[in-house]
């Protein structure tokens, strides 16, 4: 890695390679495509949170025009899931969330497909509704999933409770917590909730599936996940691995969403049902938000205990997490929230209870963050509390417990100096930048004063212990390279990322470098998930790798043109040439097809650039104490959040939103920057505007975005992003992860800001003013 | 989508118009008017509302009018609010009118259309009920024209086939001081938890409630109140929240306690803005 050289293209800021289109309008995306003969299949949903299915009736369905088949739970009675099997694809015997999938039509036109699905009637028997998780965690509480003990573990780290509504309990106990909150001077506890919310990307979800007569499953998805898709396929529908092919194009939008799989396997029963033939499945806003697993809900409780300066000696971390009626990727939040639940802060003696219990509200998947954005919101909240009782400053707090090499995380892994970023010059300069030290408190005006807030946060990616990309390299006849990897892009700049990584190593023009933008299983080297910040580091590092194979076959083609020896070759402005001579030397446009002297003698033939990088060293956690090695580094950050609040109405506007993050170097920082500022938009909107309500039913009374409320283009702060570059020595060019970490303290910040505002503890979510006005009630009597 | 199949009808005059719906009418089809659609397809997309034939208004060149005459402000029901705003003829009405939905919601949203929202907020309304408005509607047994507080009050009394042509109000109200306020849940944009309109009038207060009860309304007893110069302010708005015509709203967008407290806000500036 040419650490020491002027760089060409990376840590420059490259336009984006996949605007043009998309700003051009003339991309397609998943939905966008129609073909002859394709028939369109649309679900019919539960309108109850909780009930027994005694039949359905499809009769009426069966008389629309054009219906061609009508799949029922029967017809596939098994469960499936990412982490616990314990979701039938379409709902069997039992519903348990208002939106499950219960039926689907498949017909010519998708408005008779949806006008047919209108018309099943389903004779329901309602059961209790179990409709928070506090209720879900009494012992006398309806269960939701009374098989629960039967259910197939599909990895290690899940622990369900037969006969509870307990998904999976976690633990970490680390050092001796009990004895160690007794000897604190200074403790505080506090409890923290917000119920499930959405991703609302803007591209609502669409996959298409085809059995062709050999017996190959084609599947189209607007997919983070497509070779889990293939393990989902195989692993529950008994196909075999090599017979399923996805495609997946560039994204409009994800944030998690779609990193799990739900449409697939629906859209495949489909063309089961019609022979094989080729099926669409497209969700409609309400189905995308409620139907498609969204963002979970949480109720926290946390204790810390410090000695009488402020050292943190004990924390105890209690969390419900509101899964709804799966667990679905919500299991492995429950333990990402476990492993970091400390937040980034050294602390000896811990203990985390993390559960992921079964609610009847629509189920849960990963979102942005996984789990970091909720535990931050808790954790920061419970530090600005604790600097009150103190009466310390809130940042000197956190300077005096930011977390160092040689200390220990919750699961005991090692702090070194490689594998995390420096969190006190993040939240040194996250200072400065929102002006600290003018005063956390400001009067502007009649009824207005202005006020910050601050938090300091972590995450490292718990990807799966053998999470792994791949990268290709093939070469143009005028020496531009294509790339190849089955890195998705949804919005975060990956293939530009990747681009830049390659256009520096070949020292070309990043023009020069094609990223295929449209992704092929059967053809792209295997790629885990895109998903957990993990893309830049796994396939920025298969790149660097795929890149020095093709320098190695570049030099030593131009070795035996030039006459001399590979180690004495370098590569540059399209060229291979001598080191010590550099106007001796080949253009690369004539040896990467191979070269052809002019007797007609051939040699070499084309470079195939491959490249490969799998995780290292990781494990999963113990089932009693959590100790465990799931990340390979940590990414830390600091954000801040100004507000003007009004104290005669309780209205407020955020003004600046500061964000301060060391994710390692950083390969593009104009992209970069966008991937903050989208992220600081996105929890801002979550701590503030976005929340799911549910009626006593557990019925969801604002699937739509006519009133499911989030903050729109005008209403964002002064976004102020700046990173601390703390190289990672096994990143590509030093590069950790950064694309989720933008929401991850945001709501704490703006929480911390609104308290000092209002003078009342905010401790849920989401902070409307009617919210702020009811705990402002609660310290008044 | 609409998974519905519908006729679409545009006639270019009223008369068109009701020969229209009486064909359709006699042959039992459900039909429905419409200007804009947000509501018709917003709703009909999500199976809340059906029709078997759809009449747009928007071809009538009465609907669309849009203009002073004499001493009269006359609105067509099918002009869209960006025009209304636009066009300034009664600047309470377009300041109100900004505060419903959003700026691309309201390219298509009417005036009509909004008054005869199946939901209960029918902002537009407001500024309508304060200037003493008058609506013209026509239908089978020919036009009327009514004060807009016969026709639109707790319910719409639209007889069946009828369809709101204009709307107009005395010229005199659009020059008066005037204060149109919105509070929401939270955001500039979102159904109104507390929206007002109100005018100065020989020295009194009109005012104008939306999203506090379950239909939009002026109260003479509040003004009463209001306008009340014996009574200390504070309790002059004690007194009229205490006298709303129908229990205060208590939804996933506001309690009814908080919604008090917005309330009793807005009418604090409501009363600077009486003494200023």
């Amino acid at each position: 890695m040419s650490e020491n050289q002027i760089r060409s293209s990376v840590g420059k800021p490259e336009q984006r390679i996949d605007t043009v289109e998309k700003a051009a309008g003339t991309l397609r995306y998943i939905g966008d495509y129609t073909v002859p003969g394709l028939l369109h299949a649309k679900l019919a949903t539960s309108t109850y949170a909780h009930a027994k299915i005694k039949s359905i009736d499809t009769k009426d369905a069966w008389a629309v025009k054009g219906v061609r088949a009508i799949v029922t739970g029967d017809m596939f009675p098994y469960h499936i899931g990412p982490i616990l099997a314990d979701r039938p694809p379409l709902a069997y015997e039992k519903v348990r969330y208002y939106g499950e999938p219960v039926a689907i039509v498949v017909a010519d036109q998708e408005h008779q497909a949806k006008k047919a699905a209108n018309k099943i009637k389903v004779d329901y028997e309602p059961l209790p509704v179990v409709n928070s998780v506090k209720q879900a965690f009494q012992s006398d509480a309806p269960v939701i999933h009374e098989n629960l003990g039967q259910y197939t573990k599909i990895i290690s780290n899940v622990y369900p409770q037969a006969g509870s509504n307990i998904g999976s309990h976690i633990k970490i106990r680390k050092g001796d917590f009990i004895s160690a909150w007794e000897s604190c001077e200074t403790t505080v506890t506090a409890n923290f909730s917000f119920n499930l919310s959405d991703h609302a990307a803007l591209e609502t979800r669409s996959a298409r599936v085809e059995i062709n007569p050999a017996g190959k499953v084609v599947i189209h998805s607007c997919t983070q996940s497509p070779f889990t898709i293939k393990k989902v396929l195989n692993q529950f529908f008994n196909i075999e691995v090599g017979n399923i092919i996805v495609h997946t194009p560039m994204l409009g939008g994800a944030f998690g969403g779609k990193g799990t799989v739900q449409l697939e396997p629906l859209a495949y029963l489909a063309s089961v049902a019609v022979g094989g033939k080729l099926v669409k499945l497209d969700y409609d806003r309400e189905e995308d938000m409620i139907t498609a697993p969204c963002h979970i809900g949480l109720d926290a409780t946390i204790k810390l205990g410090a000695d009488k300066n402020g050292k943190l000696l004990a924390g105890q971390y209690t969390f419900l997490i509101d899964s709804g009626a799966y667990t679905d990727q919500a299991a492995g939040i429950t333990r990402a929230m476990a492993l970091d639940c400390t937040g980034p802060y050294h602390i000896e003696n811990v203990w985390c209870d993390s559960y992921c219990m079964y609610t009847n509200h629509p189920y849960a998947t990963s979102f942005r963050g996984y789990g970091h954005p909720e535990l931050t919101f808790a954790v920061e909240r419970t530090m600005d509390m604790l600097a009150k009782k103190l009466n310390l400053d809130p940042i000197d707090l956190r300077i005096k417990n930011a977390i160092k090499p040689g200390h220990t995380s919750p699961t005991q892994a090692v702090i070194t100096a490689n594998n995390i970023g420096d969190a006190k010059q993040c939240i040194i300069r996250a200072k400065e930048l929102i002006n600290w030290d003018e005063g956390i408190k400001q009067e502007t005006g009649k009824n207005k004063i202005r006020t910050k807030g601050i938090s300091l946060f972590w995450k490292t990616s718990t990807t799966a212990t053998n999470a792994q990309s791949g990268a290709v390299l093939t070469f143009e006849a005028d020496g531009s390279v294509n790339l190849n990897t089955a890195a998705i892009e949804l919005g975060q700049g990956a293939k530009t990322i990747l681009a830049q990584i390659v256009a520096e190593k070949l020292g070309m023009d990043i023009k020069k470098v094609h990223v295929t933008m449209e992704l092929n299983t059967q053809y792209d080297p295997h790629q885990w998930r895109t998903v957990a910040s993990s893309t830049t580091y796994l396939a920025g590092r298969a790149v660097v790798a795929a890149a020095d194979d093709a320098i190695k076959q570049l030099k030593k083609t131009a070795s035996i043109v030039l006459q001399c020896s590979e180690d004495d070759l370098d590569l540059g402005g399209g060229r291979v040439f001598l080191r010590p001579n550099p106007e001796y030397g080949v253009e690369i446009k004539d040896i990467a097809l191979g070269y052809k002297f002019p007797n007609g003698h051939s040699i070499e033939g084309q470079v195939i650039g491959r490249g490969k990088y799998i995780q290292r060293h990781l494990t999963p956690m113990d089932k009693e104490t959590g100790f465990g090695k799931p990340g390979p580094w940590w990414s830390v950050g600091a954000q801040a959040v100004e507000v003007e609040w009004n104290t005669k109405d309780y209205t407020y506007k955020i003004l600046k939103a500061v964000n301060v993050l060391d994710g390692g170097t950083i390969i593009n920082p104009a992209t970069a920057t966008q991937q903050m500022r989208g992220g600081m938009y996105l929890g801002l909107s979550f701590a503030s505007h976005e929340s799911f309500c549910f009626d006593e039913n557990g019925v969801v009374l604002n699937p739509q975005l006519r009133d499911y409320q989030m903050i729109r283009f005008g209403e964002h702060p002064e976004y102020i992003v700046d990173f601390i570059e703390s190289p990672a020595a096994d990143g590509p060019f030093g590069a950790r992860g950064i694309g989720e970490y933008g929401v991850i303290g945001m709501a704490g910040a703006l929480g911390n800001a609104l308290t000092a505002a209002a003078e009342a503890d905010l401790n849920h979510l989401p902070l409307t003013p009617e919210l702020i006005w009811i705990a402002k009630k609660g310290t008044n009597q | 989508m609409i998974a519905f199949d519908f006729e679409y009808y545009r006639p270019e005059s009223i008369q068109e118009t009701i020969e229209i719906f009486q064909k359709l009418d006699q042959k039992k089809k459900k039909v429905c008017f419409f200007s804009g659609g947000t509501e018709f397809i917003t709703f009909a997309r999500v199976h809340q509302v059906h029709a078997d034939s759809v009449i747009d208004l928007k071809g009538i060149p009465e609907c669309t009018a849009l203009e002073g005459k004499e001493n009269d402000l006359i609105f067509g029901a099918s002009v869209h609010l960006n025009q209304l705003i636009e066009a300034n003829l009664f600047p309470l009405l377009s300041q109100n009118l900004r505060n419903i939905a959003d700026h691309t919601s309201r390219n298509k949203i009417t005036l009509g259309g909004n008054l005869n929202s199946r939901l209960m907020y029918r902002e537009g309304m407001l500024p309508l009920l304060v200037a003493d408005a008058k609506v013209t509607m026509y239908g089978i047994e020919g036009h009327e024209t009514h004060p807009i507080t016969q026709v639109f009050g707790k319910q719409s009394s639209l007889k069946h086939g009828q369809f709101l042509t204009q709307i107009s109000i005395d010229g005199s109200f659009a020059k008066m001081p005037y204060l149109a306020i919105k509070r929401t849940r939270i955001s500039k944009i979102g159904y109104p938890i507390v929206s007002i309109a109100a005018l100065v009038k020989d020295e009194k207060l009109r005012i104008a409630f939306s999203g506090i009860c379950e239909y939009p309304f002026r109260s003479r007893k509040i003004e009463d109140i209001l306008n009340d110069k014996g009574l200390p302010v504070h309790e002059r708005i004690d007194k009229a929240v205490s006298c709303i015509p129908g229990p205060m709203i208590d939804d996933r967008h506001a309690s009814g306690q908080y919604r008090k407290f917005v309330l009793q806000n807005v009418l604090e500036e409501a009363m600077e803005f009486l003494e200023g």
